[in-house]
Order: structure tokens, then sequence, then C-alpha cells
């Protein structure tokens, strides 16, 4: 069953189009990879769905609901969350300021103690720096933070758009570790991440998105197979 | 000497008035970069509150004060909503002009309603004297009031859920919106309580002096001085750039003529503006 749905979806920004008509579902417990090139649309894509952009043309649909018009906060407290590009941290509050900050919806308020012991045990490195300003993290920590505040929020939904940039690779395998842990728990979750083949690898279902339409879909293992995929965005 | 010392004190009692005046246009400014020019006018409006409701109901000014820090609240609530929300956005210029708009009506409506002629509360709490010191029960009042207020405005940002929001939205409006806050009605709030703190303070000040509608623009002056000095966005250091400033106008008189207060308090704000611009206590980056 498809927890989120986007249908026909077209967005841009001011005058410019970038969506010309997405379609895409997220199954319920599953993990969905957007894939594509610099500038395919898949930041613009998940921007639009959490209502930081309003679609100018098609519908959202979560739990069988019509969201195309929510603001960014209402998704949240509905439990579709945002794990954005560039982290957007809260800079000058504590990394546990910044978790508790994550369970700002109501319905993860009375889950903040769980939450924080939960997410403490996922990231030792964040309880150790607990009441360090995050501004003043490594780069690293900051994107765990930025994960970490995500699963705060106790969401039905996760986005998160760029799991792993610029992260070494150790720890890009240790955040999808994470992300297999979470997909265990029964999150539907939406992932795009730089490193195609770990993304493919990790994930039930690919969109493949080009120049503002998806270009390709289905099962990540087959779409790992296509030709095109492998010679576009496996670099094989 | 004693005589100084005597300043001094009394200008420290009167600088926590000015410091909770400054907190509030601090405050404005730290979370949504907005200088709210209605600032003195909603002090003067802080001091008309509290003359009408101690005239019309003979309430002690303190309980006046009360009542006039809600309205004052409600007040910039509504502001925000009318004024300052669409331009919120915009180059600063906008919000500048929407801000100074406010304050024309203000200042219109009131000299219409209330003409220009000096009002006081007539309200006295004796004086209190020690040693060869000898200080007005009002101003020592006002300044634990404006003690009480400032802890109170720390209390609330750092240790509740809605003062936990508006320093999330003044550090990043989009990602608090991605965590459910609902910005726009934070920046109300805010908005509110800025408002709020200059209507309190304008209110504390209606108890020791007299004063016209027109009073409140010497206070939003100070109020500048005071955000630059503690470093503007800052409330905690505006209340210790409230401090000083007292204490330099209480000092400055026993030196020079008291026409030179406000030459020496602008060569201040020059001087830190250039070679301190984040102010004596530091502010947001
Ligand atoms: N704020 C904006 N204003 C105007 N155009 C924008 C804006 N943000 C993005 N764009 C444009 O929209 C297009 C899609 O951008 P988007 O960020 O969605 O791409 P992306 O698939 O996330 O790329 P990347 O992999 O580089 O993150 C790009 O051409 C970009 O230049
Ligand atoms: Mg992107």
């Amino acid at each position: 069953m498809a927890v989120l749905e986007i249908r026909n979806v077209t967005s841009g920004y001011g005058e410019v189009q970038i969506l010309w008509g997405v379609d895409i579902s997220l199954e319920e417990g599953k993990l969905t990879s957007l894939v594509g090139a610099n500038g395919a649309g898949k930041t613009t894509t998940m921007r639009t769905v959490m209502g930081l952009l309003k679609p100018w043309g098609g519908s959202i649909w979560f739990n069988g609901q019509d969201v195309s018009k929510l603001p960014a906060n209402a998704m949240a407290e509905m439990g579709v969350v945002l794990v954005p590009e560039g982290r957007q941290l809260f800079t000058d509050m504590s990394v546990e300021e910044n978790l508790i900050m994550g369970a700002s919806p109501k319905r993860a308020r009375d889950l903040v103690d769980t939450n924080l012991e939960r997410v403490y045990t996922m990231f030792p490195r964040l309880k150790e720096r607990r009441v360090q300003k995050s501004g003043t993290l490594s780069g690293g920590e900051q994107q765990m933070l930025a994960v970490a505040r995500g699963i705060m929020a106790n969401p039905i939904v996760l986005m998160i758009d760029e799991l792993s940039l610029g992260l070494a690779p150790v720890l890009v395998l240790d955040l999808f570790e994470t992300l297999r842990e979470l997909k265990q728990t029964g999150l539907t979750m939406m992932l795009v991440e730089q490193n195609v083949q770990m993304a493919l690898a990790v994930s039930d279902n690919a969109y493949v998105l080009a120049q503002g339409k998806v270009e390709l879909q289905g099962p990540s293992r087959e779409l790992a197979r296509n030709e095109h995929v492998r010679s576009a965005y496996l670099g094989l | 000497m004693d005589f100084i010392l005597a300043s001094v004190i009394d200008g420290l009692l009167l600088g926590f008035v000015y410091g909770v005046a400054a907190m509030g246009l601090t405050l404005i400014w730290g979370v949504m970069n907005v200088i709210n020019l209605s600032h003195g006018p909603i002090i003067a409006l802080g001091m008309f509150g509290v003359y009408l409701i101690f005239g019309a109901f003979s309430l002690n000014p303190y309980v006046a004060i009360l009542i006039v820090a809600v309205l004052g609240l409600v007040l910039g609530v509504a502001i925000y909503y009318v004024a300052v929300q669409r331009v919120i956005n915009a180059p600063h210029l906008s919000t500048l002009l929407a801000t100074f708009s406010v304050n024309m009506i203000i200042i219109g409506l009131g000299t219409a309603i209330f003409s220009a002629s000096p009002r006081n509360v007539e309200f006295s709490l004796g004086s209190l004297t020690l040693g060869p010191i000898t200080l007005l029960g009002t101003r020592v009042v006002a300044a634990f009031a404006a003690m009480l207020v400032a802890g109170a405005l720390y209390l609330f940002l750092y240790r509740t859920r809605y003062g936990r929001y508006i320093r999330a939205v003044a550090n990043n409006r989009d990602a608090a919106e991605l965590m459910g806050v609902p910005s726009n009605r934070i920046l109300a709030l805010s908005f509110g309580l800025g408002t709020m703190l200059a209507a309190i303070a304008g209110g504390l000040i209606a108890t020791f002096f007299p004063f016209t509608i027109l009073a409140g623009g010497a206070y939003e002056l100070k109020s500048f001085v005071i955000g630059v000095l503690g470093g503007l966005g800052n409330p905690i250091g505006a209340l210790f750039g409230g401090l000083i400033l007292g204490v330099l106008e209480g000092i400055i008189p026993t030196f020079m003529p008291t026409t030179w207060v406000p030459v020496v308090e602008f060569l201040l704000f020059v001087l830190i503006l250039l070679v301190r611009p984040q102010g004596l206590f530091g502010a947001k980056s």
C-alpha cells in the first residue's frame, strides 16, 4: 500500500518550471531511492512534497488524504519529515537542543526521552557531544545530527536528501547501516544519495529522475541491472 | 563623592528599566531582523496605559503595568499581522517603512487624543535613605520589577517550549518549519513580546517621570545605543547595556551640563559600531 503518493506533480521556482509531471509512490515500510543527475529535480521534488514549495499542478496524497496545500510545519505534524540537503541545523543550539527541536511535532513530544535514548544508541558520538553547539561539530557529526533530528520527529515517512554528501567512507557505511535498522522498524523512507550503487543496494524501489520527469522506475535490484542506469549513473 | 555615588546608584536603577526597553527592541531584531521604529511610541503607550488605568480605576500602578503588559503583547501581535508580516521577507527598507508607519499612526492618534501637554502619574512610594544616599522609592521598585522581567524573559526563552521555538526560528526559520513549528505564529509572538517589554518599560518610567505621547522617542534612541552596546539581537546583553547607559547618565551630569548626555551617548554608539560592532557582549553572527 502506498503511504505517500505524488501524482503528476509540476513545480518550480518563480517562473522557472523544474518538475514536469512527477509520479512517485512510497510503499509502506519500503525504502525508495530517488536517483538522478545534478539538477534533475530531486531536491525540488522533496521540497514540494514537504510543502516548502507549492505544487503548481498535480497532487500529493498521504495516507489517503490530499496534502497538496499543506505548509511544511503541518506536514511535519502529520509525520512527513525531511532531512534537508545542507543539514539546516540550529547552529546556535546544542546537539541535544537540536534533537529536542526535532521532537516538536505533537506526535513526537511524549516520546522525547525514548527517542533521545534511541538516537544516542545509534550515534554514540552525538551523546558524547550533547552539550556542544551544533555549529561547531565536524561535517560527519553534523550529518549524524541531521538524521538523528529527523528520527526524533517520530516520522511515518522520512525523506533524506543527500545522506552521505562529503562524508568519509566508513561513516557512509555506518549511516547506511542506520538506514537498515530504521527500515526494520517499519519506517517508510525516501532517499536521495550520490552513491547510486549503495542507494540501489539498500533500497527496495527506485525512481530515476531526469529533467524533472521520471525516466525509469522499478525494483532497485532490476534498475541496478538496467543498461542505461549502469552507464549513466553507475559509471559502468 | 557621596553625590557621585548617589548619581551612580540612581543611574543604575534607571538602567535596569532602559535595559527592559532595549530588550524589546533587540529581541525583535534578533528573531526577525526587523528594526521596530514603532518602539518609542509603544513605550509612550505604556506610559499612557498606566496613567489612564491608574486615573480611571485608581488601581495600583504596578497592577496597571500588568494589564499594560498584556495589552502590549496583544498590540504587538496585531501590528505584526497587519503591518510586518507582509514585508517580513522584503528588503530592510520595507520593514523600516512599515514600522515607521505604525509609529506615525500611534503618534498622530495619540496627539489628537491626549494633546502634547505633559502628564504624570500622581503616585509616590516616598524615598529610601541609606546613609548619605537618598533614593526615590518608585525607582527602586522599578529596578526590581525590571530585574524580574529580565529574569522571566530569560527563563521563558531558555526553559520553555515556546522560548525554544523562538530561538529556533531566530536561528533558522526554514529548519524550524521542517520541525513542525508554525514559524509565522512564532514571529508574531516574538514581535508581541518585544512590544510588551517596551510597554512595561514605559509603564515603569511613568511612575517617576512626566511624559507626553512623544516621550518614547528619547527612549527609543537609548534602546538603539543599548542594543548596540549589548550586541543587537542579544536580550541579555541589552540588560547590561542598559546598566552601562544608566550609570553614564548618572555620572555625566556631575562633570558637564546635562545637555551633553545625548552627545556622549551617541559618541559611544558610533565608537562601539566602529571598534566592536558585535557589541560588548557578542551577539548573533
Ligand atoms: N531556489 C531556486 N531558484 C531557482 N532555481 C532553482 C532553485 N533551486 C534549484 N533550482 C534549479 O532547479 C533545478 C533542480 O534543482 P534541484 O535542487 O531539485 O536538483 P537536484 O536533483 O537536487 O540536484 P543535486 O543532485 O545537485 O542536489 C536546477 O536546475 C536548479 O538550478
Ligand atoms: Mg539536491
